[in-house]
């Protein structure tokens, strides 16, 4: 018998016997470094329980570096899978001298004969290692079930239909407005298609004159389909019939088109096809209804493998068109020119992963006229919470007149702030620094920008009034530099988005930079020579790492209704795998170093 | 030499008698750690308390088939040896008698060479044990984990004149010291330095 932990899950689902049985049927086994344990094909002999050491899990059919899939440190199991399955589908090595408990087959198929909550861990491990194998798999595509799945009333768009007697420019015009490829031309004998090819074959080819008739360039032999259909049939028809354009009949009447380009794109990813929509939305309602499809669009994303950077920076793009469209809509063209929307905090950024609160102000010009600008404000921020950006907790938003004035107004508020140094002036002034104009004119928010790193930049003791929130939160790592508290999870939020963000903002205020987002900003201060590369890179990637075990956790929680609320900045340590264990402590270890930094530059070692 | 002589007429002695086949040379690829608890440091007068044996094979041990014996209480338990291996008189009630101990002890270990921590002390007091009732001492090949360790650090550290003790070096080892001063526990960890000591040379980080 042999003394060894067996307090850990699955070993818990056991009872004092069933823990004995193991504690008496096991054996011991040392592993050299770089000895393989259990290769690939191989059948699974024992389930081992690493007592030191590391082992990792490679897939021998993947070049190099893409090869490494799992990473097991003591106290972790591995080989129960493979004794499930048969044989081992990967190939398993000692990164260190290993010494292994061995718990052999036969004995584990009793254990979990014995006590099913036993089983059950290792088949839902099994279920998850296969959900995870089909999303890799899927990596730069879509999940085949999605694209089987996925009908035809998903991907489609609504018909654009003109008169047969319209004229060529007309329909250009038209074509124009809408931002669409194709036309259906209403002609005697049921609807004919006319696309952007055909109109230019027309003019150039032909040398039609611009007034004559669409009826006479379109086709009117169609491909058709119905709206139940799948969208796999539709694209086999396409290849079929070589056509890049299918129209879907109800009735006998044309209800829609579905382009190749929309197809392909909702099978690489829903983007373009969200994007599209809200740039064909001419109504409230409709950009409402583009709106609420973005967080769908994240998870896509994310469920591809997309890297988490550019869909930030998409989603960004997403949402500063909503918002400019909201603006379009509701604020009269005459003040577009002397007026500027801003977006500050993590929407200026462009970090925001999901839908955030609104953070907005609005600089007018000096001479502006605008009376009820006021009530204006009101409406654009009850419109941007109905298209599901909810109302800003600190009330930084257009509605408030503190976050709406003209010019001087504004000047004279940051000399204000940057003359009190006080917590809320300090914290006006951050927000302010990641602006970014989204609607009207953008020249008014860079003037002020220039004032604000006039007033500020220099001022050494500012600066360090503004590093040093960047300090207030503490790593959550221990002296030896392990993981604080693992089972209350580590406030990522401030241990580790934080201080990041607010440094590097600082950093960039000091060599007046004007990129908001912090990645770019970090690419700046490279290029400035503020920071080495490699470091900045890591901050970047330790960012990423941050965001996306953020992002993970949110996703989780707008699945799962049941958990709503809570804290969705609280990582559990025990529920990521040891290898993103490893990558959080490395990644909060950065963090820490880049504070020191900090400390270091603006001198507050005592403060 | 006395050994080698002693060896040599046990084995004629011996060779049609029941355990003769302990003599013949072993062939296969198993090894045996042993370990025994006693009443005292002295193995002319110590008895036996415990007694276990793992088996060996490559480079695993096989913990989940090994021996582990309680012997019937001792004449000499006294209170100082309890204190050292945790071993009460009543643990030891139900206790193996000697004679059928050394038998399982012997049908376990057959011919496979033996390896131990300070092995010659453990050896003396087995022999003392069964050369009364078998007659003749244990003839198995033997390998000291003590010895070897100790050689392996003077070949790197030649000036190193330390005698080694057992937690210390199963700690530099990254060997888990298993249930310490049980006879199992001893055995298990004897046989993973064992493992340790072979597979790669000693890097001396450290004196110990």
């Amino acid at each position: 018998m042999v003394d060894v932990e067996l307090s850990h899950p699955p070993f818990t689902f056991l009872d004092e016997e069933g823990r004995e049985r193991v504690r008496s049927g096991i054996d011991l086994a040392y592993f050299d470094r770089d000895e393989i344990i259990l290769d690939a094909g191989q059948p699974g002999e024992y389930v081992f329980l690493i007592h030191k050491g590391e082992v990792a899990e490679l897939d021998p059919t993947l070049p190099g570096s893409q090869s490494h899939i799992g990473h097991y440190t003591a106290g972790d199991l591995f080989g129960a899978i493979s004794i499930l399955n048969g044989t081992s589908r990967y190939r398993f090595r000692a990164e260190q001298e290993c010494l292994c408990y061995l718990l052999p087959k036969g004995l584990f198929k009793q254990i979990c004969k014995a006590y099913p909550a036993f089983a059950e861990f290792f088949r839902q491990r099994l279920a998850q290692k296969t959900r995870l194998l089909t999303e890799r798999r899927a990596e730069g595509g879509v999940t085949m079930a999605g694209f089987m799945l996925a009908g035809v009333s998903e991907c489609m768009r609504a018909p654009l239909v003109v008169e047969a007697t319209t004229s060529i420019a007309e329909a250009v015009h038209t074509l124009n407005d809408s931002h669409a490829d194709s036309l259906l031309v209403q002609g005697e004998h049921g609807p004919g298609m006319v696309t952007k090819t055909d109109l230019l074959n027309a003019l150039v080819l032909k040398g039609l004159p611009q007034e004559s008739q669409v009826q006479a360039v379109a086709h009117f032999e169609l491909v058709t389909a119905t709206a139940e259909q799948y969208l796999f049939e539709v694209l086999v028809q396409m290849t079929r019939f070589k056509v890049e354009r299918v129209v879907v009949m109800e009735q006998d009447r044309p209800c829609g088109v579905v382009e190749l380009t929309d197809v392909l794109s909702y099978f690489s990813s829903r983007s373009y096809v969200v994007s599209l929509q809200v740039e064909q939305a001419n109504s409230l309602e409709a950009l409402a209804a583009a709106s609420r499809r973005t967080p769908e669009l994240v998870s896509a994303l994310m469920a591809q493998g997309v890297k988490l950077r550019f869909a930030m920076g998409l989603l960004a793009a997403l949402n500063g068109r909503i918002i400019n469209k909201a603006w379009g809509f509701l604020i009269d063209e005459r003040y577009h020119r002397d007026s500027c929307l801003i977006v500050m905090g993590s929407e200026g950024r462009g970090e925001q992963i999901l839908k955030t609160d609104q953070d907005n102000g609005l600089i007018l010009a000096d001479d502006l006229e605008w009376p009820d600008c006021h009530d204006q404000m009101q409406r654009l921020t009850e419109t941007l919470i109905e298209l599901g950006y909810p109302p800003c907790p600190g009330n930084i938003m257009v509605s408030n007149p503190e976050w709406v004035g003209t010019e001087t107004q504004w000047r004279a508020r940051i000399a204000h702030w940057a003359a009190s140094r006080d917590g809320e002036s300090l914290m006006r002034l951050a927000i302010m620094l990641d602006a970014h104009a989204v609607a009207g004119n953008p020249a008014l928010l860079e003037r002020l920008r220039e004032e604000l790193f006039e007033r500020c930049s220099r001022d050494e003791i500012l600066l360090s009034y503004f590093a040093r929130t960047a300090l207030r939160f503490s790593t959550p790592l221990t002296l030896f530099g392990s993981l604080k508290k693992p089972q209350h999870g580590v406030d990522i939020k401030k241990g580790g988005i934080f201080p990041i963000v607010h440094g590097v903002r600082t950093l960039a205020l000091e060599r007046r930079i004007t990129a908001t987002s912090t990645l770019d900003r970090l690419e700046a201060l490279v290029a400035d020579g503020r920071l080495d590369e490699r470091f900045a890179e890591d901050l970047g990637e330790a960012l990423s790492l941050f965001t996306e075990l953020r992002l993970r956790q949110r996703l989780a929680r707008r699945d799962d209704p049941e958990s709503k609320g809570g804290e969705p900045d609280r990582v559990v340590v025990q529920e990521l795998s040891s290898l993103e264990r490893d990558l959080l402590r490395e990644a909060l270890h950065i963090v820490k170093e880049f504070k020191q930094r900090l400390s270091h530059r603006f001198h507050l070692e005592y403060s | 030499m006395l050994r080698v002589l002693r060896r040599a007429a046990d084995r004629r002695r011996q060779a049609h008698g029941d355990y003769g086949w302990l003599f013949s040379p072993y062939t296969g690829d198993e090894m045996v750690a042993i370990d025994c608890v006693t009443t005292g440091p002295d193995a002319r007068q110590a008895e036996l308390v415990s007694l276990a044996a793992v088996r060996l094979r490559g480079d695993r041990v096989l913990t989940s088939d090994s021996l582990d014996l309680r012997l019937a209480r001792p004449a000499s338990l006294s209170g100082d040896s309890i204190c050292f291996h945790g071993l009460r008189g009543v643990d030891l009630v139900d206790g193996a008698g000697v004679d059928e101990a050394l038998r399982q002890f012997l049908d376990f270990v057959g011919n496979r060479p033996l390896i131990g921590w300070a092995l010659d002390a453990d050896l003396a007091i087995l022999n003392r044990y069964l050369r009364p009732r078998v007659g003749f001492d244990l003839p198995n090949a033997c390998i000291d984990v003590a010895q070897a360790y100790h050689r392996q650090l003077r070949r790197s550290h030649p000036e190193l004149d330390v005698r080694p003790r057992f937690e210390d070096v199963a700690e530099r080892l990254g060997v888990p010291v298993m249930g310490r001063n049980t006879a199992l526990g001893d055995a298990v960890t004897t046989a993973l330095i064992h493992l340790r000591l072979s597979r790669s040379p000693l890097q001396v980080e450290r004196f110990c």
